[in-house]
């Protein structure tokens, strides 16, 4: 499995996609911490420090939002965190997918895999070596650019907002559920354009599933099918609107189910794929 | 053969892909039972889509028998571990191109269990085998067919392996890159390694080849040593005097006249059995025809091969 995972890191590393992806990330949290030394940005904080001139956000009832205190710097750092932390999900994601979306399929091509599985290694093994090295990547790609941006931020303000390392977690996770679209149908159909394709396509799905009630709006017959599918694919918008914003900025969760039913998604897709993959005839 | 002798064995394996929407399914290979001996190098014939790459491929797990069973050194094919003593060239191999030479054959040493420790010293020896020390440190992309012959080759000899599959070993290879080949293989074969070649170039079977088997159509037609197969039953080859007329005319088609060389002449002579050729040959001497050589006919594998899979 190690050398398979040795094999697939030597891969991600040799496409030029990836190393683009890590300078991207070293470009958005070297330009925060530019803009962070700006003077006029400077003179905000300061001034924040000092007098508390941020706009206050309250609640209807003149309450502090819940996780944000009543402190104004912490306020803006911790809706700024959210911010790149919900714009890494989204397009993060998206990009993660490009660079690494062809891996599996690469690895069923004739001539590979016949090297590869005429060792003695297992099925599972090899997939999992395989999977496990695109984990690899992009969870490093995503502790380093979240993980950089918070420390700059938390630096330069003095606001530590641990919540925000969560998200790298969830980030990472629902990575992991679309990339079980791509291993599937990677595994079954031996094509990485229509891997990817299928991938995007539900992602569209899962963004109109979301839309609040869109059940009633189409009525039956089609209600039934729209919940379902809204219950059974994974709830990508969902998770990208509530569940990450709000872990991001230090606030509990209302709800859970988007998160783990995501997750309960990708799982069963992961078995599929490794069925698949174990029977199938090269 | 004891099981103790036995390197591979198949036991009714066979594989038939279903067809999908409605088309007929494909037997690719039909029941079969085989035995290959340790130490031999067994050569495995047929014409395209004879079922040669489905039966190597059904071997080495890359494919799942419909039925039947196979086994490498007693250990069943669907274990991993059966793998272990195996190297296997595939008929196509792709290496990852971005990897050097020496990159390449240290992840796949890895990945055959080839220790730690034996790693580095193993793949750079096998590089200077197969003569591409010079080339170890430089991308597989920048390598030619016959460079990337050579690193398969290479690559399937990593861990010593006891069997050695090879899929059309010498194809896209020039001839002092085939004569390597041959040579290595026999080196292999006098090192105790049983080797299962597939190859349609039969000059190169012939040569090495311990026993042939001939698959067509997804079934086994024949099987044996290369001399079995290629000695042409009933017919033997003579080398004599000039056969005077009257008596070539009075053996009739058994006499076929072949050349004339030095003073000699080479006649082809059927007879049904030792007595029948021991009475003709007795009748020759009669009639005054000095007789240098009789031996058996041996016809050409390719022309045996031609003959079977065209019947």
């Amino acid at each position: 499995m190690i050398g398979v995972l040795l094999l697939t890191l030597r891969e991600l590393l040799a496409r030029k996609v990836v190393l683009g992806l890590f300078l991207v990330a070293t470009l958005v949290w070297g330009m925060l911490a530019l803009a962070l030394q700006l003077d006029v940005v400077e003179g905000t904080l300061q001034g924040i420090r000092l007098f508390g001139q941020a706009p206050e956000i309250r609640t209807e009832h003149g309450e502090g939002i819940e996780g944000l205190g009543d402190d104004p710097l912490r306020m803006i750092v911790v809706t700024a965190q959210a911010f790149v932390a919900v714009a890494a999900y989204w397009v993060g994601i998206l990009l993660a997918l490009f660079a690494t979306g062809g891996l599996v399929a690469s690895l069923m091509e004739r001539g590979r895999a016949d090297l590869l599985l005429s060792k003695p290694l297992g099925r599972a093994r090899i997939l999992g070596g395989r999977l496990l090295g695109v984990g690899v990547v992009t969870a490093l790609l995503s502790v380093y650019l979240l993980g950089m941006v918070w420390l700059v931020m938390s630096l330069k303000s003095g606001v530590w907002n641990p919540g925000f390392l969560l998200g790298i977690g969830v980030v990472f996770a629902m990575f992991a559920v679309v990339y079980a679209i791509v291993a599937l149908v990677s595994v079954w159909t031996e094509s990485s354009a229509l891997a990817l394709v299928v991938t995007l396509g539900v992602l569209f799905a899962t963004i109109v599933l979301a839309i609040p009630g869109l059940a009633d709006r189409v009525g039956a017959p089609w209600d039934g099918v729209v919940e379902t599918l809204h219950v059974v694919l994974p709830r990508f918008p969902e998770v990208g609107a509530y569940t990450l914003p709000d872990l991001a900025r230090g606030k509990s969760v209302d709800d859970w189910v988007p998160l783990a039913s995501s997750l309960a998604f990708g799982a069963v897709a992961y078995a599929a794929t490794f069925w698949l993959f174990r029977r199938k005839d090269f | 053969m004891t099981p103790d002798e036995i390197a591979v064995s198949t036991e009714g394996l066979a594989k038939t892909y279903t067809g999908a929407f409605g088309r007929d399914p494909v037997h690719a290979l039909r029941p079969l039972d085989l035995e290959v001996g340790r130490g031999e190098i067994f050569g495995l014939l047929g014409p395209n889509g004879a079922g040669k790459t489905t039966l190597v491929k059904l071997l080495l797990g890359l494919v799942h028998p419909t039925e039947g069973d196979a086994a490498i050194f007693g250990r069943p094919i669907h274990d991993p571990e059966a793998r272990r003593p195996v190297g296997y060239l595939p008929e196509e191999h792709r290496f990852p191109r971005f990897l050097t030479a020496r990159h390449a054959l240290r992840l796949y040493a890895r990945m055959a269990g080839v220790p730690a420790s034996e790693r580095e010293e193993r793949a750079d020896a096998l590089l200077a085998t197969v003569r591409l020390e010079g080339a170890a440190d430089r991308k597989i992309r920048e390598f030619s067919k016959g460079m990337s012959e050579r690193l398969g080759i290479a690559q399937a000899l990593l861990s010593r392996p006891r069997l050695l599959v090879l899929d059309e070993p010498a194809d896209g290879v020039d001839p002092v890159g085939r004569r390597e080949i041959r040579d290595l293989l026999l080196e292999l074969r006098q090192g105790g390694a049983t080797l299962f070649v597939n190859s349609h170039l039969l000059s190169e079977i012939e040569r090495v080849c311990t026993r042939v088997a001939i698959l067509k159509e997804g079934r086994l037609v024949r099987q044996g040593t290369v001399e079995e197969l290629t000695t042409e039953r009933r017919v033997w080859r003579l080398r004599c005097t000039p056969v005077p007329e009257p008596v070539a005319r009075a053996l009739g088609p058994s006499l076929r006249s072949e050349d004339d060389d030095a003073g000699l002449s080479a006649y082809r002579l059927r007879a049904a059995d030792r007595a029948e050729l021991n009475a003709r040959l007795d009748r020759l001497r009669e009639a005054g025809v000095e007789i240098e050589a009789v031996e058996p006919l041996r016809q050409s594998l390719e022309d045996f091969f031609v003959e079977i899979v065209s019947t």
